[in-house]
């Protein structure tokens, strides 16, 4: 191995495909269009599928598919297609389709800003298709880190046999640093555990697609461990749906999804994550040389959110301050998990530029002073 | 904010001009000279001829903030990069230009200018201006070495086009050189910490 300069797009990429992605379906969308060229160059030659499709809808569509074909597929986006893909990311969840979604977010609503950064879709992700679902949201705040959650994506997606969403931001998406990525495996038929045919094809039973001994009943209507409809009430999809939600809620992997930087004395701290907690954690830097007692708690999982953590850091600090590229979205969930035991301030903008670390070592600073006061 | 041990530099020009491609390229040598290297970009929504800028930042440590608020070092090939990215620079910034982006104004010793666009039309191809600047950036302040340089260069290029943008690239050293012999030079970028006047490869 040798250290690269490799841009987040491509490190997305090779986690994927270290992830065992062997199909990509996509539309072109900056600034995640060097996801789907790296996929067209690095898919085929590894006996992978690599589809250009007509829009996004027809993109998710067919990842959805190739899954029930026996794929580990893949599709990614911006803001505007992911908008698009909701219906399917929906059709995903109901079939308990594993699959895995990038999101490289850019200004928005609509075509908004196209090439300028954001944090805008932290609650489309969670909750941009209608009804509810099971829902595993990452993200990333470094290029290494792209890989490691892309491939982790596709473990989780395989393990709650949901749609897992990588959320990125167009900084991060687009910067290089010098990282040292393990080689990739050797592309090789990557078969999901086969059934036995006696086991149920939905519900809490490990993703079988298509082609086993049974056949299989897949409908977007409610339906049964068995597949077929339940339309008259529908507590038998209510009841996977609650499993699943619950799975997740217990997997550590994704209850720990934080990391703590300069915690251990913190009596304020910074809730941040993608590329606002790089500013965050500079931020900390400049004001723990200045002497004064911040901290930062950076989100690798958004959803589900790492309450425990939240709640630990909120027993502990007198004010918290959450710092994201939109007008206040995980700030929300963020005061309902502290729920008053301490301060949440929330710091943010949408207008395509970043929170630099002066700014929200300023704004730490006065939380610090309205705290104390 | 600022730390000795980091350069953070900005180039800009238009969409076309290879920005994106120059700043890959110094970013991508100055780690095979042992830095540790952060390298962004921004572009508008233009395909081609709007305002474009990529940041390097350069340390001796990890890098958590990627983008650079003030340059140390600016690169600057056109106007509408100097207008909308110029001037986001540190006190005492060294600032490289073209003559078409900003003549040199008097009294302001940091703004060196050069021909880097005729040069490169006279070359043969004004595709190449991109890494006569570089080779200038260069031989001015020292950042990165010539010979990381050309080895990405000669990597990153497609290899018809390889000889014609070394020899730019050349170029671009010998007009770094005969700037610094020229008076006044060897203390631009002092306050950023950046070497200026010496020569070697």
């Amino acid at each position: 191995m040798a250290l690269r300069m490799v841009m987040g797009n491509e490190a997305a990429v090779q986690g994927a495909l270290a992830g065992g992605c062997d199909f990509y379906a996509g539309y072109p969308i900056t600034p995640a269009t060097e996801i789907l060229e790296e996929m067209g160059r690095r898919l085929p030659p590894r006996g992978g599928v690599f589809l250009q499709m007509e829009d996004e809808l027809a993109a998710m569509a067919a990842v959805v598919g190739a899954a029930w074909g026996g794929a580990r597929a893949m599709t990614a986006t911006s803001g505007p297609g992911f908008s698009l893909m909701q219906e399917h990311i929906g059709y995903a969840a109901i079939t308990q389709t594993p699959c895995v979604v990038i999101d490289v977010q850019r200004g928005g609503p609509s075509t908004g800003l196209p090439t300028l950064p954001a944090q805008g879709d932290v609650m489309q992700a969670r909750y941009g298709t209608h009804g509810d679902r099971p829902a595993i949201v990452l993200t990333a705040s470094s290029v290494r880190e792209a890989y490691t959650t892309t491939r982790k994506a596709f473990q989780l997606a395989e393990r709650h046999r949901t749609p897992v969403v990588v959320l990125l931001d167009a900084v991060i998406a687009h910067m290089r640093e010098p990282v040292e990525l393990p080689p990739l495996p050797e592309p090789a038929l990557n078969p999901w555990p086969g059934s036995s045919g006696t086991e149920p094809p939905f519900g809490a039973h490990p993703f079988t697609p298509f082609g086993g001994p049974s056949p299989i009943v897949v409908t977007g209507l409610s339906h049964g461990e068995d597949g077929w409809p339940r339309t008259g009430a529908g507590q038998a999809t209510e009841r996977m749906l609650k499993d699943a939600i619950a799975g997740i809620a217990e997997d550590p992997s994704l209850t720990q999804g934080v990391e703590r930087y300069c915690m251990d004395d913190a009596t304020v701290a910074v809730v941040a994550y993608g590329i606002t907690a790089r500013a965050a954690h500079a931020a900390v830097e400049t004001l723990r040389a200045e002497g004064e007692r911040a901290g930062l708690l950076k989100l690798d999982v958004l959803w589900p959110l790492p309450e425990a953590a939240l709640l630990e850091a909120a027993e502990q600090v007198d004010g918290l301050l959450v710092v994201e590229m939109n007008l206040g979205q995980l700030v929300m969930p963020v005061r309902a998990v502290v729920g008053g035991r301490t301060h949440v301030a929330h710091l943010g903008r949408a207008d395509g530029l970043l929170l630099s670390p002066d700014v929200i070592a300023r704004r730490l600073q006065a939380l610090t002073a309205s705290v104390r006061s | 904010m600022k730390l000795s041990d980091t350069i953070r530099i900005r180039l800009t020009g238009r969409g076309g001009q290879g920005i994106m491609l120059a700043g890959a390229i110094l970013a991508d040598a100055a780690m095979r000279d042992g830095r540790q290297v952060t390298e962004t970009q921004e572009y508008g929504p233009e395909a081609r001829l709007g305002a474009t800028r990529a940041d390097v930042i350069l340390s001796d440590r990890p890098i958590a903030f990627p983008e650079v608020e003030q340059a140390d070092i600016l690169l600057c090939l056109s106007r509408g990069g100097w207008l909308k990215y110029g001037t986001q620079v540190a006190s005492g910034a060294l600032r490289l230009v073209d003559v078409t982006a900003v003549a040199r104004e008097p009294g302001d010793p940091e703004v060196r200018s050069f021909p880097w666009r005729a040069r490169a039309r006279e070359l043969g191809d004004e595709v190449v201006t991109n890494m006569m600047a570089l080779g200038t950036l260069q031989a001015v302040t020292q950042v990165v070495s010539v010979k990381s340089l050309r080895e990405v260069l000669q990597e990153r290029i497609k290899p018809a086009l390889v000889a014609a943008n070394l020899a730019a690239f050349d170029e671009g050293v010998n007009l770094g050189r005969d700037e610094l012999s020229a008076p006044g030079v060897a203390t631009a970028g002092r306050d950023a910490g950046i070497r200026g006047g010496e020569i070697h490869d």
